[in-house]
């Protein structure tokens, strides 16, 4: 039981990373706090349940479509909000208020238009049977979800350690004042890195029927959650913190589902307590901001 | 004849509310070494801000190369090889060659790789450390690695916010050092500076006091007319 625990956690922490990647991406980058962020992965589970239902699409089609709409639905909503945000003397604080409003306007016109149903995807479609793992039996939706969540949070490493464009955005993360001193088109990094913050969302969203059971209009603030205490657990706004913070929140959450089922939905709340007691700056959290 | 790179007319510019500059100008030529000297306070940063776009002149007229830029942002001004070095000058959670390649940024990659190859032979220091973080650098090394990433621009005008910050006297005699290496290359500065013994590289002086020049000439007319002690201590 322990070892199912484990594995199955490891699959649930590769899948809570891309939950979570994201929105460090986002703050690291912009100094932010997305709070629409659980509700972005909520549409993107609508969609892909409503292409599921309405033209048959496979999620892993739907997956595509999404990051590429999501992205470019990212950078507009960027230069609309974003560099005034900045501009304001204390645009943390601000954009928790802001993206609070935002989060309760997806919310109630996701409810409107879809309804309070519960929403979901058979497992199936992604592979049917079991799936054997050192041993242990993982469905295989699980298993394809956490393959594709680890694809996309290798590419965004690839994209932030490999790249030219990757460095400037570290950069930025390190110190924006340097940046723009430097002659980093400030705006144009911060805003690819707004739009895959998004996509990542979305993408997050398409397999969250199949990691979380099911979609409903009001995921949002439990998704938020669980994101958040993901990233404070790595390193808030250092994007290397995220896949320890990911992995250590699935194994914790499967371990609490095994041996304590009653206790799991406190966990997010738990962890983010005790990391912010214990070690506020997360795991990795460094004197010199690092990035 | 010379010819003029950075010419700045009547700059006014400030904080919020706050006025800091006052109708403030000074001029560059290519090739020439300028100091911008002035006590704390005096509006030296806000003046290179200015000059480098990162804040917004109010009034007044910015040219380089004899094209307006005063309402170019910093990244439009550095593809115009115009090069700034704050007080920080690096990112200390980068690698140093991260930090080359970010300084070059605008410079096309063979010509980068070359230019690369030419500072690390100058900074011999960081040649062996290029992959290390430059936080675990000492201070005087985050000095020149600061100066490395802004000539790795490759620019026409380097305009340098108080280079000796933060040093102690060898190793600011180490910075003065290597910027002499650089005069006769092509290179201008603008070196804005509370320390005097950057006039040793002074083509010309301006003195700020506040936010306005108080004097602009050469070191000598500077120590003839008793310059610094009214930049200094507001004497006369």
């Amino acid at each position: 039981m322990l070892a199912h625990a484990i594995l199955s956690g490891l699959v649930f922490g590769c899948y809570f990373t891309l939950v979570g990647l994201g929105l460090n991406l986002i703050f690291g980058v912009m100094r932010i706090v997305n709070l629409a962020h659980g509700d972005v992965v909520m549409l993107g589970a609508f969609a892909a349940f409503w292409l599921f239902a309405l033209i048959g699409l496979h999620p892993l089609i739907s997956s595509l479509i999404v990051l590429a709409i999501f992205a470019l639905l990212g950078l507009p909503v960027y230069y609309l909000v974003v560099p005034r945000l900045l501009a304001a003397r204390d645009s943390e604080m601000l954009s928790i208020i802001l993206f609070f409003g935002v989060q309760q306007i997806i919310e109630a016109i996701a409810t409107i238009a879809f309804g309070t149903s519960e929403r979901s995807i058979p497992g199936r479609v992604l592979g049917s049977g079991p799936l054997h793992l050192l041993g242990q039996a993982l469905p295989v939706a699980w298993v394809v979800s956490a393959a594709v969540s680890l694809l996309a949070v290798a590419l965004v490493y690839l994209y932030l350690y490999r790249s030219r464009v990757g460095t400037l955005t570290r950069a930025v993360m390190v110190n924006r004042d340097e940046a723009l001193a430097s002659g980093i088109d400030v705006h144009r990094v911060s805003a690819l890195a707004f739009g895959i913050g998004v996509a990542l969302a979305g993408l997050a969203g398409v397999f969250s029927p199949f990691m979380l059971g099911s979609a409903t209009p009001a995921m949002g603030g439990d998704v938020n959650l669980a994101a958040f205490a993901v990233i404070v657990i790595g390193s808030l706004g250092d994007p290397r913190g995220t896949m320890l913070g990911g992995l250590i929140y699935g194994v914790a959450l499967m371990l609490m589902q095994t041996y304590m089922s009653a206790w799991a939905n406190l966990l997010p709340n738990l962890l983010l307590i005790a990391v912010l007691l214990v070690r506020p700056t997360g795991l990795l959290g460094r004197q010199v901001r690092r990035a | 004849m010379a010819t003029e790179l950075l010419r700045a007319d009547d700059l006014s510019s400030g904080y919020g509310k706050v006025r800091v500059l006052w109708g403030t100008g000074l001029a560059v030529e290519a090739a020439e070494t300028v100091v911008l000297l002035g006590a704390n306070g005096a509006g030296k940063t806000t003046l290179l801000k200015v000059l480098i776009g990162l804040l917004p002149a109010w009034s007044g007229r910015i040219e380089f190369g004899h094209e307006d830029i005063t309402r170019l942002r910093p990244d439009q001004r550095v593809r115009r090889r115009m090069a700034y070095m704050s007080e920080l000058g690096v990112f200390p959670g980068l690698t140093i060659e991260e930090n080359l390649r970010i300084g070059g940024q605008f410079v096309p990659p063979a010509q980068l790789r070359a230019r690369m190859a030419e500072l690390f032979e100058t900074f011999p220091a960081l040649a062996g450390k290029r992959h290390a973080l430059a936080s675990s650098l000492s201070g005087g090394q985050r000095k020149m690695l600061g100066i490395a990433k802004a000539l790795a621009a490759d620019p026409l005008l380097l305009v340098m916010d108080e280079p000796s910050a933060g040093l102690s006297p060898l190793f600011v005699a180490e910075v003065i050092a290597v910027l002499r290496r650089f005069r006769g290359t092509g290179l201008a500065l603008l070196i804005a500076e509370q320390n005097v013994a950057f006039l040793d590289l002074a083509d010309r002086v301006y003195t700020l006091d506040g936010g306005r020049i108080g004097f602009s000439g050469t070191v000598a007319a500077l120590h003839q007319e008793d310059a610094l002690h009214r930049a200094y201590f507001g004497l006369g």
